[in-house]
């Protein structure tokens, strides 16, 4: 019976038009991963550019909702026939309308000060796309930086990639690593946003 | 007479540019067109060995370039075809010998002359490649089913596209195994355009002919009943503006392939 059956079995193989008996077809693989890694080579997103992306993404979304940033993925992945752009947030929680508003408003004004920063000194805005390690020096050089713990020192640095002009004046200025907190004239309302997202 | 100049070029090395050459220069000067091949593969010739012309070569492109000899000296023409001349690379130098615009001039004075002169590039995105595509205006990117191929090409037709001089890059999928498309194990014709986005200019199918043919220095459009052979005569039609239909590389050739293939349409229908 058994000698039957296998030999049944192999004259059936033999006879099976052939994509039946591949298991996951290779090509689709192949035709997958090469769309991926063509869709990087094509555009010029090397690393860096993908990690300011990031940051500049945590910052919009810092104003709306806390988020875990440590924990926020952005990636490219295969969306059936098209390559997509994958961000993953985990939200902490939602922040109320004031704390909204409050933020909103503190990034207008960051905003309007660049725009003053920028006119000023030209350099200093050219300065932007340098590295990022420089701008954590200076956080630590402030002397604030003493009594805030690692995390949230990280926290900033990630954070601070997009708006570098005002994080250098912080050098001269008063300022709180905090959350919100991106300019330097508006320490007290940043403040306040923190102590609200405390609460 | 102006004729056209083009570059055949991939990328990856490997993939078929010299057999695809030595072939489209062959099945052109066949039909009646006076065809120069450019070997620009310096230090890495080989086009002599597909044409069965190595032993011939007095003069190269350097030589040229050097002025130690005449443009017309340094022409080997083929034994069977008067139409087709190469124009071998120095075996001694390297891609440095020549520039850009050296080879624009060659180029330029051959198509004076001849229908066509078609450019072998070396493979990879330097020296070699750039001075292979400075005097062509078309071009046609050699690839194969293959990831790395595939890749390598996209990038190669990325440079061809900041080419003021190149207004049409063409594909050429050689290499391609029909049994395996049909198992899902390799891409499909359709999946290689759909990435790379450029008109599809011929499809040759893997043919162990091209072994014996390169053996013999015989491209393989001299073998009538190669179905490699007649997919690169295809080609040579479409360069000249014919419209001729691909190859269909489905049906099976062998006995049991056949009854393989009639069987399992049978169980279906079941």
């Amino acid at each position: 019976m058994g000698l039957f059956s296998d030999i049944y079995n192999t004259v059936a193989r033999f006879f099976r038009p052939q994509e039946e008996q591949g298991e996951e077809a290779s090509k689709s693989v192949a035709t997958n991963r090469l769309k991926l890694v063509l869709m990087q080579d094509r555009t010029n997103l090397t690393p860096k550019i993908l990690e300011q992306m990031r940051s500049e993404l945590i910052d919009l979304l810092s104003r709306y909702v806390e988020l875990d940033k440590e924990l926020l993925e952005l990636n490219f992945e295969q969306e059936g026939d098209q390559v997509a752009l994958m961000l993953s947030i985990p939200v902490i929680r939602a922040k109320d309308e004031d704390e909204i508003e409050a933020a909103i408003q503190a990034h207008k004004e960051a905003l309007l000060e660049e725009t003053i920063d920028s006119d000023e000194t030209d350099e200093d805005t050219e300065d932007e796309s340098e590295d990022d390690s420089d701008e954590d020096d200076e956080i630590e050089d402030d002397g604030e930086g003493e009594e805030i713990s690692e995390e949230t020192e990280e926290i900033e640095a990630s954070e601070g990639t997009e708006i570098k002009p005002k994080k250098r004046k912080k050098k001269s200025n008063v300022s709180t690593p905090d959350e919100m907190n991106s300019t330097s004239q508006e320490n007290e309302i940043t403040e306040q946003t923190e102590e609200e997202a405390n609460l | 007479m102006t004729g056209r100049v083009i570059v055949i070029t991939s990328g990856k090395g490997g993939v078929g540019k010299t057999t695809t050459s030595a072939n489209i220069g062959t099945a052109l000067a066949k039909n009646g067109y006076k065809v120069v091949l450019i070997d620009t593969d310096l230090g890495l010739r080989n086009l002599d060995l597909l044409l069965g012309l190595e032993n011939r070569i007095v003069y190269t492109i350097v030589d040229v370039i050097e002025e130690r000899c005449k443009l017309k000296q340094a022409l080997v023409k083929d034994k069977k075809n008067p139409n087709l001349s190469l124009l071998a690379a120095a075996q001694t130098r390297d891609k440095t010998a020549v520039n850009a615009e050296q080879l624009k001039d060659i180029c330029d004075k051959l198509k004076e002359k001849n229908d066509f002169v078609l450019v072998d590039c070396p493979a990879g995105i330097e020296q070699g490649f750039q001075n292979a595509v400075a005097g062509a205006s078309e071009a046609i990117v050699v690839t194969t089913p293959e990831m790395s191929a595939i890749r390598d090409a996209d990038r190669i037709i990325g440079l061809l596209n900041t080419k003021e001089d190149i207004n049409s890059t063409k594909l050429l999928l050689n290499r391609v195994r029909p049994n395996l498309i049909k198992s899902n194990e390799m891409m499909s014709v359709d999946d290689v355009v759909g990435i790379l986005e450029i008109p599809l200019l011929g499809i040759i199918p893997e043919d162990t002919g091209i072994i014996t043919s390169t053996n013999k220095g015989e491209p393989i459009v001299n073998d009538e009943n190669a179905l490699a052979g007649k997919a690169y005569r295809n080609v040579a039609q479409r360069i000249l503006g014919e419209e001729v239909p691909f190859l269909n590389l489905d049906e099976p050739k062998g006995f049991m392939a056949k009854l393989k293939n009639a069987i399992s349409k049978l169980k279906v229908k079941v």
